[in-house]
């Protein structure tokens, strides 16, 4: 077991920063491709929609254990969360590592959305520790697994837009720095934040749900022919999926 | 009720509501564009929505072999993606835009026939699978089927209406498209009862057939009609109606 003499505090922050490491282990396969065509923005864009939808299916899943309403209310306010990050970003000449305009504005919104959706992650770190060290054990090694394709997510998007493998990765492990800062707290307050938990695990499943609609798929299919990147998210969305069963 | 006349009933019933996808072309020529992406829209959260349940299900499946279910569920999915995949790409239809209004060549009514009678087979297979499941669970899936029959069948007669059809023929076209749902629903729940393990195989079958109709069929014409950020809305919409659905019925 980690960091048995060190203080409990200490220890769930660094279950926390464990998960969030290994998100950016996800930008790992962009090593080996270095130049992409805009079909291949098209297809890391269906893998990043796949993979994203597979994980929304566990979230919701997950969340309406806790009840089905406030999982609900949470994806509205995840979906207007992002309706007005858009409208934000818009009325912004914007520059993100190499992109500029769109591509800067959908990577941005790729970031954003991905590190608001850690917040409950964290969260379950933290509270996964009322359930003993060894249950906390599972639970961080099944985000820490669970964040790598996450992180892949993120760098489908980014790489193919003129971001670095190094860049990819650090951006990657950023949108998980939420795991370890709210661990924390949700240890240390496990009976106030089990309840919003629902909410949480709602409002990031419904800001990515409305990413994959608003962007990620429109700009695929407009790239690649439509029978390709449908096979690509179907196939990313049921390899998440089944990536989620064995963990 | 004997559970094979439930499911004859409660598929038939979801095959008829698809006539009702008529009664918006009542009084007009043609439906405005914008409609018909929203009605894809419609139905694309429904059936993701339906998928999203079906592959919830992993808790509540009786073990059947001493393999855990999760494999061949995958497996399963897997040939469903392959298969609407490799259809469409038999029929002609894979690179094709489905909802052309005035299409010039004379085969296109029929392959949307085609695609609309496949699409509806795939449909009946997992409301099969969620009456084996759970009654409630299957008469929600097959409601929530049925509901999404209606904005698919009022793209199916947009389109067939502006090829010179009456809405009574269009309404007859509908049901009859959706006769497969029928006939694979009792046959994929009687397979499954007399074989229980084929549910996982059948079931991750449904998931992979249906995630895939949603993103090959309804997602990319949609965007085409009405733009990215309403049909994000609705398909948004429709899903989180789904999944509160499921939250009552418990």
């Amino acid at each position: 077991m980690i960091g048995a003499d060190l203080e409990p505090v200490v220890v769930v922050f660094l279950y926390g920063l464990i998960t969030a490491l290994a998100t950016g282990l996800g930008a790992l396969p962009f090593l080996f491709l270095k130049q992409i065509s805009p079909a291949g923005i098209a297809y890391s864009n269906a893998i990043a929609s796949g993979l994203m939808l597979g994980a929304c299916f566990g979230l919701v899943s997950q969340g309406t254990r806790y009840g089905s309403t406030q999982t609900v209310a949470g994806g509205v306010m995840g979906v207007l969360f992002i309706l007005a990050t858009q409208r934000w970003l818009g009325r912004h000449e914007l520059e993100f590592g190499q992109a500029r305009g769109v591509g800067a504005r959908r990577m941005l919104l790729m970031v954003i959305v991905m590190t608001v959706h850690s917040f409950s992650e964290g969260v379950a770190i933290g509270s996964s520790f009322a359930g003993g060290v060894t249950f906390a054990s599972v639970i961080t090694i099944a985000i820490a697994v669970h964040n790598i394709p996450e992180g892949l997510a993120i760098s489908a998007v980014m790489q193919p837009r003129g971001s670095s493998v190094p860049t990819c990765a650090a951006w990657s492990v950023f949108s998980s720095l939420p795991q370890p800062l709210m661990a924390v707290p949700a240890y240390l307050f496990v009976d106030a934040f089990t309840p919003a938990l629902p909410y949480g695990i709602g409002f990031a499943a419904g800001a990515m749900f409305y990413m994959v609609f608003v962007e990620l798929l429109p700009e695929a299919y407009e790239q690649a022919p439509r029978p390709l990147v449908s096979f690509v998210t179907s196939m990313a969305l049921i390899a998440m999926l089944l990536f989620q069963r064995f963990l | 009720m004997n559970p094979t006349l439930l499911i004859l009933e409660l598929s038939t019933a979801a095959a008829l509501t698809s006539a009702l996808g008529v009664l918006p072309l009542v009084g007009r020529r043609r439906l405005p564009t914008i409609w018909v992406g929203w009605g894809n829209a419609l139905a694309a959260g429904m059936m993701l929505g339906a998928a999203y349940m079906l592959s919830a299900l992993e808790a509540s499946v009786p073990m059947v072999t001493e393999i855990r279910p999760e494999l061949p569920e995958a497996i399963g999915a897997v040939l469903g993606i392959c298969f609407i995949y490799w259809t469409h790409v038999a029929v002609g239809t894979a690179g094709v835009e489905l909802n052309q209004a005035h299409a010039e060549d004379p085969l296109h009514g029929y392959r949307i026939l085609m695609v609309n009678g496949l699409h509806s087979a795939s449909e009946g297979m997992a409301m099969a699978v969620a009456m084996v499941i759970d009654l409630k669970f299957g008469v929600l899936v097959a409601l929530a089927l049925a509901v999404h029959n209606i904005p698919e069948a009022t793209v199916l007669a947009a389109v067939l209406h502006g090829r010179g059809l009456s809405l009574r023929q269009i309404a007859g076209l509908a049901v009859a498209t959706n006769v497969s749902q029928v006939l694979l629903a009792v046959a994929a729940y009687s397979v499954v009862i007399a074989a229980p393990a084929t549910l996982p195989w059948v079931q991750g079958f449904a998931v992979g057939t249906l995630v895939q109709l949603v993103l090959i069929e309804l997602l990319p014409e949609s965007y085409r009609e009405a733009g990215q950020t309403s049909i994000a809305l609705v398909t948004v919409v429709a899903l989180g109606v789904v999944v509160l659905l499921r939250g009552f019925v418990g």
